[in-house]
């Protein structure tokens, strides 16, 4: 079976040609299985939006290649498109690339250039509105008129009704309140739940990775620095903090409890598993 | 890619062109501009592109950039030299066939009408290269100044055009990443007819448009926020002051506009 996507040697210049010219991703080789939720986190600069800018081919690499499905995407011009639809790309801030006259007219942006059939237009899009709770009544009215939130997630609806095979998020959460990130770490984890399709969440926060991901690849300085479990890669904390990344909050207070000699496990990563584990601490004491 | 464009053409450097008042730039450029058009013979036109060749050599701005920035009138200056050819007679005939008859006041037309062209570009070009368009407006605000008596809005014309500099590098990254998005939405921007291209811009120039208002609201409320009410009383951090250098040179664009006129009537006009 081939990987939903896989790099061989991918390697990208900019300012090519010039004094200037940096490799903002050097010689990366990278997997991802299909079904997988990938988490790619990595320091502003660290190359993460230039590598998944190539997953689509919105960026054609300056050596290596990019395979989806085990075909490389720069193959002809028509592989190239239909990468476009087999790999969704959800950038940050995704509410600017809103233009149509209605929220309807513009989630189905995406499937009218896949060129299906009206009903299935229709179709593609409800499932998508309803899926990132844009509410029906909204459908019909402007883009413009919805609030940050709910144009945010018109804007991922937009994405997701061309259903592809592989959902890539840049920053997905940027800019929302707490409940608003909850609300979208949920979702990303239902979709992936429900369509079974491999997904790649790109991230500043740590949280929010260690919440949902199944893999973490860890990007510094242009290349792959780390790449395996929530497990595996939250306990280098301190290979992370020298690529000025970190460890989750809960995951650095247990580590500070630790050190108090108080005794807790080191692997706790999200909030839900760090309360369970205080709380049976409590019980366990008020007990005695 | 749309990256690449340079805006203003600012080439950062320490030649006597780049530390001259940009007032003083200003109006010797346009100085020279209209000592440009007052040559009528060879010698003096010579000695005007003689001025703009030792000035780019001296502005350490690289030949290259300067060719660089030639290339885009290479077909005004095709164009104006056959016209000149064709249609200026007098003089020896060199060829004549078809009604068309190449002479010598024709030839000698064209040519000097085509180094009078280079010679403009050269010294307007020279001033964007040692000068940063924020300056540019700076001074021409300064040189402007004077209008208020009409009651123009300087200031605020000067604030409106750097305002618009300042913004073009954010424009194109905006357009940048909108054409990113649309095309990961699967927007077809590179096939097709024209009529067909310009509706597959509507998706990039709405958000584009709606963005920029935005911005623009944002900068209005974040100005006012700073107490920005206009050029009334307002000072700068940086004092533009005139040293022995501007003199100097203001001294030597009227030496050589003097020389133009003196040429001028000495020698056989040919226009």
């Amino acid at each position: 079976m081939s990987f939903a996507i896989e790099t061989v040697n991918l390697t990208h210049y900019y300012s090519k040609g010039t004094v200037q010219q940096v490799a903002a991703i050097d010689n990366v080789n990278l997997q991802i299985e299909k079904g997988e939720l990938v988490g790619i986190i990595g320091h502003t600069g660290s190359g993460k939006s230039t590598l998944i800018s190539h997953f689509n081919g919105l960026l054609k690499p300056d050596s290596g290649k990019v395979l989806v499905d085990g075909v490389d995407i720069w193959k002809d011009k028509e592989t190239l498109k239909q990468s476009r639809f087999k790999v969704g790309l959800c950038f940050q801030y995704p509410e600017y690339q809103l233009f149509e006259e209605t929220v309807y007219k513009d989630i189905a942006f995406g499937p009218k250039n896949m060129k299906l059939s009206e009903a299935e237009i229709k179709e593609r899009v409800l499932r998508a509105a309803e899926f990132t709770g844009v509410k029906a009544e909204h459908l019909n009215k402007s883009p413009f008129d919805l609030s940050g939130g709910e144009k945010r997630r018109a804007a991922i609806a937009g994405v997701m009704s061309m259903e592809p095979e592989v959902l890539i998020f840049d920053e997905p959460a940027a800019g929302l309140d707490p409940r608003g990130r909850k609300d979208l770490t949920e979702l990303i984890k239902n979709y992936r739940k429900q369509t079974g399709s491999t997904v790649i969440v790109v991230s500043h926060s740590m949280e929010d990775i260690a919440g949902m991901a199944d893999r973490i690849i860890v990007m510094n300085n242009a290349s792959v620095a780390m790449q395996g479990s929530v497990d595996e890669v939250f306990s280098k904390g301190g290979e992370l903090r020298e690529m000025g990344l970190n460890v989750p909050e809960i995951t650095e207070i247990f580590a500070k409890l630790r050190a108090r000699g108080i005794d807790v496990p080191a692997n706790v990563y999200t909030v839900e598993q760090g309360e369970k584990i205080l709380r049976s601490l409590i019980e366990g004491r008020s007990a005695k | 890619m749309i990256r690449d464009i340079t805006i203003g053409q600012y080439y950062p450097g320490k030649s006597v062109l780049h530390r001259l008042d940009p007032r003083m730039k200003l109006i010797l450029t346009f100085l020279l501009i209209v000592t440009i058009f007052l040559c009528k013979s060879f010698f003096s036109l010579g000695l005007i592109a003689l001025t703009a060749v030792i000035a780019a050599a001296i502005s350490s701005v690289p030949a290259k950039m300067m060719l660089k920035s030639l290339k885009p009138i290479v077909i005004i200056l095709v164009f104006t030299a056959v016209l000149n050819i064709i249609y200026t007679e007098g003089g020896t005939v060199y060829f004549e066939k078809w009604g068309i008859a190449i002479t010598e006041k024709g030839v000698n037309t064209a040519i000097f009408t085509m180094i009078r062209i280079v010679t403009l570009v050269i010294i307007s070009s020279l001033l964007t290269y040692t000068t940063t368009p924020t300056m540019l407006t700076d001074a021409i605000e300064r040189v402007l100044s004077p209008l208020k008596i009409f009651k123009i809005k300087v200031h605020t014309l000067a604030m409106m055009m750097t305002l618009a500099l300042r913004f073009i590098p954010t424009l194109i990254e905006e357009i940048d990443r909108i054409m990113n998005a649309q095309k990961a939405r699967g927007a077809d921007l590179e096939s097709g007819g024209i009529i067909q291209r310009a509706k597959a811009l509507v998706p990039i120039f709405i958000p584009l448009m709606v963005s920029s208002f935005r911005r623009a609201y944002e900068l209005a409320f974040a100005m006012t926020c700073r107490c920005y009410t206009g050029g009334e009383g307002r000072t700068r951090m940086k004092q533009m002051k005139l040293a022995f250098r501007d003199f100097s040179a203001l001294v030597l664009c009227l030496a050589i506009t003097a020389g133009v006129v003196v040429l001028n009537h000495f020698f056989e006009a040919v226009i």
